[in-house]
């Protein structure tokens, strides 16, 4: 059966990557299995998993590596892990997570330390450019739009590099411009719905997840956290209070 | 299999022939043509078009031939060598053109046939001027007893004989004779001498076979065949003797993509490109025949593969297929359907939309979508090898699919311009589904239908609000397991009021099934044929430009119905986008070319506002005005549907007031009365319906306009149409509309008189016009946009970012508010609309003032402002913005195509042609032209209607020719006095500014 690993360690974050990671699962229809790699000590991971009624599998070895090659399992469809130790850190992420992020060729969910994630996901924000890459990298989440009673809503923001050239009588022209969108970007349009906005997009993206209420934002990216890359993933490691599902879009 | 269908050329479905009669449909004039006979009266049955050229005259031809067709094809004779031309019907041959010879003419040909008899016989060689013919002489150069009637098969015997005659005088040969009848003829007084012979003659005349050549492709142009439909068919395309061929004539650059054939003997070759099959007469008839058994079993037609006339989508892209479905839309006036491919395919969106049939009142109103019907079962699992091509010239879609997977599937649809509401579809392949098809798909997004199928017919009821859609569907399918055909005809039944019942439609479908496939493709041809006689417009030199030209015309030719009201969306019938509501697009930008062009067309936009001049009447009194208030966007009942608030790109929500404050509606649709009248010289619109819109619209402004203490006109509170800034005061294009609008109605009763409008009223009118400010400044000789505008933030768009760009997303609306951003032409939208309103001399300077801050935002500003370059004479710039216009839809530049086409843009861009470029524009009851070509172009020739004339208007960089098959009275650059065109043409050469008339003998 297909599974979501969740990697906790022994941090406060441990019980929220477990309750997202479930979450998660639920809704793909997988198991979740929670794993720990022993460093400094297991309880506060042990306790996480044994409140979630989940055994924990203990491991050892360096954690970037062993996470990796855990992750290489067939069965497993996404990885969970905390985003970094402490809300407080400076750091967009820790070491593990960034470097999972970039090199992990699954899903990652990634959970900060003052999430309050819920059992149950209900609404789900997915930013998307008008890269078919983005939007195909992103079609299995997208295609969970109405199971169980899930809400997906679509994203786009037009910063000032990508300003259209037309507007024309707003009452019309959005609605026009926003069904292609959706039809072009989604594999299932009408069961989503769309935001858009004008400016910064990782500024817009952390906004509407709050206006909306999200418990979790799904983000296509390529893996490169070089500078001039991934600014809306950098805004959302280092700010965001819900799950990110990173999810890597094919160079 | 047949010889001739070793030739690949040879193996496919024609739509006409043209062929020589003697040598080539019989071997001579005593043989019985009783087979060619039946074979042209078959072919025109099945809508196939007959020429037979030949050099003899009628009595010859008819009497041997006999064909008596009743249609729908034609049967021509070209007879007398290219000088008289018959159309001949169940009843026989009708004369339609004759070249009639002058005295002069008479008298040089007889002059000229002296001198060659006399210089031959000089030379010792015995020859006769055998008879004088229409326009021509003949001399017999063998007038022996055994030579008296050759037949064509002995051709090389008479040439041997003949050529030996020649050699005895010292000739070498025909070509010498030839040269020496052309001299004399040019000695006489012929100015085109056209030398010709059979080798037992040579004739001397004024016409020869290229002058029926030439008709016959402009007449099959005409009825919407392209040359390369054409079967050309002859015996003599090679030369005989040194001396061209007399097929040979019929190769004229006009049929240059037609498939010539020669069944002769052809001693020494044909021209290139000539198929030569030889067989004669009877090799021929076989041809004919094929022609026949093609239709007969339904063989699809091919294509025209001229690109300047098609529209081709290869594939199918997953992002871009709504676009080209809405691209590739075939319309009637009444329905519109979507170029989806035949089979489903996930990204495909099959959708047929009913023009003038809303569901929901009001802002909520939109478009009912009926039932698509041009779908089979099957989905489209690898569409690698799909192409699609829309053929402009006659509104067919042509579909084929060679899948990897071995899938073929080949069809031609099209909505019948001759009959709107009528469909038709032949698919051929070995798809299941062509057996196995419901005809009728539900529409996607409509619930309230219901389907039956009676006396094998399926229907399909779509139930509006008011009204409704009734389709009715019949297949018929043909063949086996490995080679399928469908044809499917259909009809739509569309009601405002009620919905049609299913037997109405039923019944309408057996009359278009009782004309049958073959009746409804040529009447399809024939119709748009008819049409781009009338609308084309053509440019040398720039044939991707071209292309999008003629996109655009179909597009906007095929959204309108000629009769009853046409209720035209911002989309058409084209897509669902602005939810079918009219808008002033349909006024202003797209009228104008269909009053040009098609004024039936233009009549029925027109019968859609006068319909509801009620309803605008109804606007103005809740308001408390007076006359007639039409609202910004209109549907069924012309009340406003204006929706009141619209959630921006920014994400919020957002108050519309275009619905309250766009009133220079009230005024565009005034303007299209006019224009049409301009145009058309309608009376009796003229003395009805246009003056109770100019009076009611008159009113309107009466009531509307505040007077200020010192008298001063005012309009307060309103938004022009640059729509950045709402609740303006005197915006000067609303001013100046409203002022041409009071002066316009007031001319009018002045001349037609209204027993309901008193001379004080008409008076009042005046007065008001005269008092209304409009912000005109002297001094810079600039309008301002509207009070107050040049005290706003002086930002200039065109500095700021490249353009095109929705500048309210650059910006904010808030600053735009406050800024002198425009969103499109306001003030020059003026200077294009109203040129005898504004100040003389003042569109170079608001030109230059405005244009540098207009964001160009809206589809609508770009052609405007390459009509206004071009008047100003900054053709580079007017050229980039006409070129941008005819992309907007092509390459999808709004992101919105998949909603619709932009049929305003599409008129705005006719509008650059002809107002712009030509310089075209009614003037009272002349036409005034003053082309000004970009060096780009070799030439720009358009085709309009005026007053009832035909005219054409054909314009290179030094030359303008103007023709009109009755008298047309132009007004030419800065002539003052007019000059006539007529069918003969007028011709004039620019010197300098001007252009100066060219004498032609």
């Amino acid at each position: 059966m297909n599974k979501v690993l969740a990697a906790l360690d022994n941090s406060a974050a441990a019980r929220p990557v477990l309750v997202s990671a479930a979450a998660l699962a639920r809704l793909l229809g997988a198991e979740v299995e929670a794993v720990h790699i022993r460093e400094d000590g297991h309880q506060t991971a042990e306790a996480a998993a044994r409140a979630a009624g989940l055994p924990l599998r203990l491991t050892a070895g360096p954690v970037v590596q062993t996470l990796q090659a855990a992750g290489q399992n067939p069965d497993v469809i996404a990885l969970a892990l905390g985003v970094r130790a402490l809300s407080a850190g400076r750091r967009p992420a820790g070491h593990v997570a960034l470097q999972l992020a970039v090199t992990l060729p699954k899903p990652l969910l990634v959970v900060p330390p003052q999430a309050t994630p819920t059992t149950t996901l209900k609404r789900v924000l997915v930013p998307l450019d008008a890269e078919p890459a983005t939007a195909a990298a992103l079609a299995e989440t997208l295609e969970l739009a109405g199971r169980h009673q899930l809400e997906v809503v679509v994203l786009h923001v037009h910063n000032h590099a990508s300003i259209p050239p037309f507007t024309e009588q707003p009452q019309h022209e959005l609605a026009a411009w926003g069904e292609e969108f959706l039809r072009r970007h989604c594999p299932n349009p009408d069961l989503v719905r769309l935001e858009v906005r004008v400016g910064i997009p990782g500024q817009h993206v952390l906004g509407v997840a709050e206006e909306m209420r999200a418990d979790m934002i799904a983000l296509g990216w390529a893996q490169e956290l070089d500078e001039g890359h991934a600014a809306v993933i950098r805004e959302a490691l280092e700010h965001s209070s819900i799950p990110l599902l990173l999810i890597p879009v094919p160079r | 299999m047949p010889p001739f269908l070793l030739s690949a050329a040879l193996d496919r479905r024609f739509e006409a022939a043209v062929f020589d009669w003697d040598g080539t449909a019989v071997p001579d004039r005593r043989a019985d043509a009783g087979r060619v006979r039946t074979l042209v009266e078959a072919l025109c049955a099945w809508g196939f078009d007959v020429a037979i050229v030949s050099g003899t005259h009628l009595g010859n031809v008819d009497a041997q031939l006999g064909a008596r067709p009743a249609g729908p094809g034609h049967l021509y004779l070209c007879l007398n060598r290219g000088s008289e031309v018959f159309a001949v019907g169940p009843t026989g041959p009708q004369l339609i053109e004759r070249r009639t010879a002058t005295d002069a003419e008479e008298a040089a040909l007889t002059a000229a046939a002296a001198l060659v008899v006399g210089r031959l016989r000089a030379r010792g060689l015995d020859v006769a001027l055998v008879a004088e013919r229409l326009n021509r002489r003949k001399i017999d150069l063998i007038p022996a007893q055994v030579w008296a009637d050759p037949p064509k098969a002995r051709i090389a015997e008479l040439l041997a004989a003949v050529e030996e005659r020649l050699s005895a005088s010292g000739f070498s040969g025909l070509a010498e004779v030839a040269e020496v009848v052309r001299v004399a003829a040019l000695e006489a007084g012929v100015p085109d001498p056209r030398v010709t012979s059979d080798v037992k003659h040579i004739e001397l005349g004024l016409t020869d076979k290229s002058d029926s050549a030439r008709w016959l492709f402009a007449e099959l142009r005409r009825r919407g065949l392209a040359a390369s439909a054409v079967l050309l068919g002859g015996d003599e395309f090679g030369a005989i003797g040194g001396v061209p061929g007399s097929d040979s004539l019929l190769l004229v650059p006009e049929g240059a993509a037609a498939t010539a054939l020669s069944v002769g003997v052809e001693p020494n070759g044909t021209p290139k490109g000539v198929v030569a099959l030889g067989g004669g007469p009877d090799a021929f008839a076989g041809i004919l025949e094929d022609q026949v058994r093609r239709r007969e079993t339904g063989e699809l037609p091919s294509f025209d593969p001229d690109s300047e006339w098609t529209l081709a989508v290869h594939g199918l892209d997953h992002h871009l297929e709504r676009v080209h479905e809405t691209l590739l839309t075939l319309a009637d006036g009444r329905i519109g359907t979507s170029g989806a491919p035949l089979l489903a395919h996930r990204a495909s969106n099959p959708r047929v939309l009913a023009g003038g049939i809303y569901e929901d009142e009001g802002a909520e109103s939109h478009l009912l979508e009926a039932p698509a019907w041009a779908q089979v079962a099957g989905s489209l699992e690898h569409p690698g090898g799909l192409r699609r091509v829309l053929d402009l010239r006659s509104g067919l879609l042509f579909e084929e699919l060679n899948g990897p997977d071995g899938r073929e599937l080949q069809s031609v649809r099209f909505s019948s311009v001759a009959r709107p509401g009528s469909v038709a579809l032949r698919v051929e392949g070995a798809e299941a589904g062509l057996v196995d098809s419901r005809s009728l798909l539900p529409p996607s997004r409509h619930r309230r239908w219901r389907r039956g199928r009676v006396d094998g017919c399926d229907w399909l009821q779509v139930r509006a609000a008011h009204g409704g859609v009734t389709a009715a569907t019949a297949n018929t399918s043909h063949g086996d397991a490995e080679r399928r055909r469908l044809d499917r005809l259909g009809v739509y039944l569309l009601d405002a009021d009620s919905v049609p019942r299913p037997a109405e439609a039923v019944a309408q479908l057996h009359v278009v099934q009782e004309a049958g496939f073959e009746r409804l493709l040529t009447e399809q041809r024939t119709t748009w044929g008819e049409r781009w006689e009338h609308a084309d417009v053509q440019i040398d030199g720039a044939a991707e430009l071209q292309r999008a030209i003629r996109f655009a015309l179909f597009q906007l030719m095929a959204s309108v119905a000629d009769s009853g009201e046409t209720a035209l969306g911002a989309r058409g019938l084209t897509g669902p986008g602005y939810r079918g509501h009219v808008f002033w697009d349909t006024d202003v930008f797209v009228l104008p070319f269909l009053a040009a062009t098609r004024p039936e067309a233009a009549r029925s936009l027109l019968e859609y506002r006068i319909r509801r001049l009620p309803a605008a009447r109804t606007e103005a009194r809740a308001l408390g005005r007076a006359g007639a208030r039409f609202p910004w966007e209109s549907a069924r009942t012309g009340r406003d549907a204006t929706p009141a608030h619209a959630t921006t790109r920014s994400g919020e929500l957002i108050p519309i007031r275009t619905g309250d404050q766009e009133e220079h509606i009230v005024a565009d649709v005034a303007w299209a009365a006019a224009c049409y009248l301009d145009w058309t010289g309608d009376e009796a619109f003229r003395r009805g319906p246009a003056l109770a819109l100019f009076v009611e619209t008159a009113r309107y402004w009466a009531s509307r306009i505040r007077l200020d203490r010192n008298g001063r006109g005012h309009i307060d509170g309103v938004i022009g149409p640059d729509e950045y800034h709402e609740q303006i005061d005197d915006n000067a294009f609303t001013n100046v509309m409203a002022r041409w609008n009071l002066r316009h109605a007031a001319e009018a009763v002045a001349v037609e008189g209204s027993g309901s409008v008193s001379a004080a009223e008409g008076e009042r009118w005046l007065e008001l016009a005269d008092a209304l400010v409009d912000g005109y400044d002297p001094t810079s000789g600039i309008y301002e946009q509207f009070s107050g505008f040049f005290e706003l933030e002086p930002l200039v768009i065109e500095e700021l970012a490249p353009r095109p760009v929705a500048a309210e997303l650059l910006l904010g609306g808030e600053r735009l508010q406050a800024a002198q951003v425009v969103k499109q032409a306001d003030v020059l939208m003026l200077h294009h609309l109203a040129p005898g309103e504004v100040a003389p001399d003042s569109l170079r300077p608001n030109l230059l003032y405005y244009e540098p801050r207009t964001a160009h935002a809206s589809s609508l500003s770009s052609g405007i402002h390459a009509s206004l370059f071009a008047r100003a004479g900054m053709l580079e710039k007017a050229l980039a913005a006409l070129e941008l216009t005819s992309r907007i839809d092509l390459d999808d530049l709004t992101q919105t195509t998949a909603a619709g086409l932009h049929l305003a843009t599409m008129g705005s861009l006719w509008q650059a042609l002809a107002f712009g470029f030509a310089g075209l524009r009614p003037e009272g009851s002349c036409l005034r032209v003053d082309p000004q070509l970009p060096d780009r172009w070799h030439a720009l020739e358009l085709d309009v209607c005026f007053r009832g004339a035909h005219v054409t208007v054909r314009a290179d960089g030094r030359n303008l020719t103007l023709t009109a098959d009755s008298p047309v009275s132009f007004l030419v650059g800065d002539r003052k006095r007019p000059l006539t065109a007529t069918p003969s043409g007028l011709r004039l050469k620019r010197r300098g500014h001007s252009w100066i008339e060219v004498k032609t003998p």
